[in-house]
């Protein structure tokens, strides 16, 4: 079906980031403005959810309906609770501290999936605490008895520059966006087995962005999963290749469908609505586009 | 001889030939909240990630005072003699008794948790003064329980003598850190981190202040931000900023800067003269002689 997209936001000249729908509403980061923003179907301008995040970038609902965040800005992943308040829950991967998580999702288990990359901009306080030698997928898994150490693992060992996770309804693989867009970087849609022990199999690439004269062609950033099975990618810009676009993968890598969007560089997306089958999508100009989609979204957890 | 540059006439009675930096830790990972107990003759700080209050008897080993330390930041003395600590990540202002308990003296403003306590002066009237920036609830490795932001501002704030009231002295600072008193307690500086400059108040005998005004900037293209502040007797303003610490006479002309190895924290004077400068930097405690005194902690 024609896809229409309604600019529902912006732009505000700010990277608009991760996305969780909450039952009702569409909640997105505005990590550089310390916000994360509701967007309710019918309101003219969004609210405010929750002030001061310190660049939560990624959100995700777990069960519980606890929302977790990404904090960029302090390199770990916090839970933002119902009654307002936030607790951190890691810092660090076997004794050294993460990166800058950048998105999260949650699986049937429970279990939060995150990329942890650099950023240009630097977290908050000293900064004492050296970088991974590595930017890669990370998986946090509430373990013990009772349920309140979490255990955190590293799962992939090839990715430099991981963006956008989404595991697969049947939680059987892993899809990555592994996006670097120097020159020569790689840009990859990637599918990695879940095995039956956790970790993660060799990956089958699902789709590559290449590269001309005018430079690289913009690879994905932020991707989410149809009840299907189906992958929605943010991918593209204006400067090369064949533009900014969202586009809709089979699970075996065949693109089903493209719609390029009005205007910006798409970064991420999620379904949300009554139905779930409208797709909100943000750019890195600070739009925050709608549009119904003829798919439904796959969604374990909402708000409690 | 200590290394110091941009100096003018003055400086050479501040810091002297015999002025040299002894270390006394070189193994924290955030040195803060250097203080002199006069009563038993020992130096405390604190180490933020490390989490610990520390003590030091010039010529002994030094001891733990509290662990864990809730990531306490900046300490100082009240009139009784007992610690009083900035909780930073912690969000309260605390008490250490003679009997060692705690004793929270305040967590909250208006129905709202503070911030996070950052550093902290007492008056001779017994009122306690702290700033509250949010630096605890976001910088990295030094989170409390609750990292969430409530307060739109960051505030300077006063506790009562009897404690029995907070009042919000400055509402308008972007970053406020460090804040000491004259000699005289008629005036008020209070540092700004983000903006590197230290401006002053007259303080009124209603225990509000008034007539802000700025007294000088930390200029260097140097690592450094204004963070800890200290009063000499002679009226002059020592204040951490771009390589190590600065100092400027009572009408903010600058004198000179003492450099210091590593990212300055804060600074207090201490031994029985008070002409012992501790200085506090991310990984170590210094202290260097001076010509003067600093202003005495109670």
């Amino acid at each position: 079906m024609t896809w229409k997209f309604e600019l529902v936001y912006g732009p505000n000249g700010r990277a608009l980031g991760g996305l969780a729908w909450d039952g009702k509403s569409m909640l997105v980061s505005d990590a550089m403005d310390l916000k994360i923003l509701s967007f309710t179907e019918g309101a003219k301008e969004p609210a405010v959810f929750r002030k001061w995040t310190n660049r939560v970038n990624g959100i995700a609902f777990g069960p519980g309906g606890v929302l977790y965040g990404c904090q960029e800005g302090s390199r770990r992943v916090i839970e933002m609770k119902p009654d307002g308040s936030s607790v951190v829950t890691t810092t660090v991967l076997d004794g050294a501290q993460y990166n800058h998580p950048y998105n999260a999702t949650i699986d049937k288990k429970g279990r939060v999936w995150f990329s942890d990359r650099l950023h240009a901009v630097l977290a908050s306080g000293p900064q004492v605490f050296p970088y991974l030698p590595h930017q890669s997928v990370l998986r946090m898994t509430l373990m013990g008895r009772p349920h309140t150490e979490w255990h955190v693992e590293r799962l992939t060992y090839d990715t430099k520059s991981p963006r956008g996770v989404a595991v697969s309804p049947d939680e059987k693989t892993l899809y990555v966006a592994e996006t670097d867009t120097v020159p020569g970087g790689v840009q990859e849609l990637r599918a990695y087995p879940i095995l039956a022990d956790g970790t993660l199999g060799p990956c089958t690439v699902l789709h590559s962005f290449g590269a001309d004269y005018r430079g690289v062609h913009r690879g994905i950033d932020g991707i989410c999963v149809g009840k299907d099975g189906h992958i929605f990618a943010c991918a593209g810009w204006s400067r090369s290749g064949p533009g900014a676009t969202v586009y809709v993968f089979n699970p075996d890598g065949r693109i089903a469908e493209s719609h390029a969007i009005p205007e910006g560089t798409p970064l991420n997306c999620a379904f949300g609505g009554a139905d779930l089958s409208t797709l909100y999508v943000t750019t890195r100009e600070g739009h925050v586009y709608r549009t119904k989609t003829g798919y439904t979204g796959h969604l374990l957890y909402k708000a409690a | 001889m200590l290394d110091v540059d941009m100096t003018a006439k003055g400086f050479e009675k501040i810091v002297t030939p015999e002025s040299r930096l002894d270390v006394i830790a070189h193994d924290l990972m955030f040195g803060e909240g250097p203080v002199w107990n006069k009563r038993t003759g020992e130096f405390y700080w604190v180490d933020i990630i490390g989490d610990t209050i520390w003590k030091w008897k010039p010529g002994g080993a030094r001891s733990v005072v509290v662990r864990p330390s809730y990531r306490a930041d900046g300490l100082t003395f009240d009139l009784e003699g007992r610690l009083v600590v900035a909780g930073w990540s912690w969000r309260r202002v605390w008490r250490l008794e003679h009997d060692n308990t705690i004793t929270t003296l305040c967590s909250e403003f208006e129905g709202q948790k503070l911030n996070s306590p950052n550093d902290i002066v007492v008056k001779s009237d017994g009122s306690i003064w702290f700033t509250d920036p949010s630096g605890g609830l976001n910088n990295v490795e030094m989170h409390g329980d609750d990292v969430q932001r409530y307060m739109d501002y960051h505030g300077v704030f006063r506790i009562s003598p009897d404690g029995k009231t907070t009042t919000l002295v400055v509402k308008d600072l972007t970053y406020p850190n460090g804040l000491a008193f004259t000699h005289d307690e008629k005036q008020l500086y209070i540092n700004d981190t983000r903006e590197n400059n230290i401006r002053v108040w007259d303080v009124n005998a209603d225990g509000t202040l008034s007539n802000k005004r700025m007294f000088c900037e930390l200029k260097g293209p140097e690592a450094g931000v204004a963070d800890g502040m200290k009063v000499d007797v002679d009226g002059n303003v020592y204040c951490t900023g771009p390589a190590g610490i600065h100092v400027h006479d009572k009408n903010g002309k600058m004198l000179g800067r003492i450099l210091v190895p590593g990212h300055t924290t804060n600074l207090g004077f201490g031994d029985e003269d008070w002409k012992s400068l501790f200085i506090t930097t991310y990984s170590s405690v210094f202290r260097v002689r001076l010509g003067v005194a600093g202003l005495p902690v109670w």
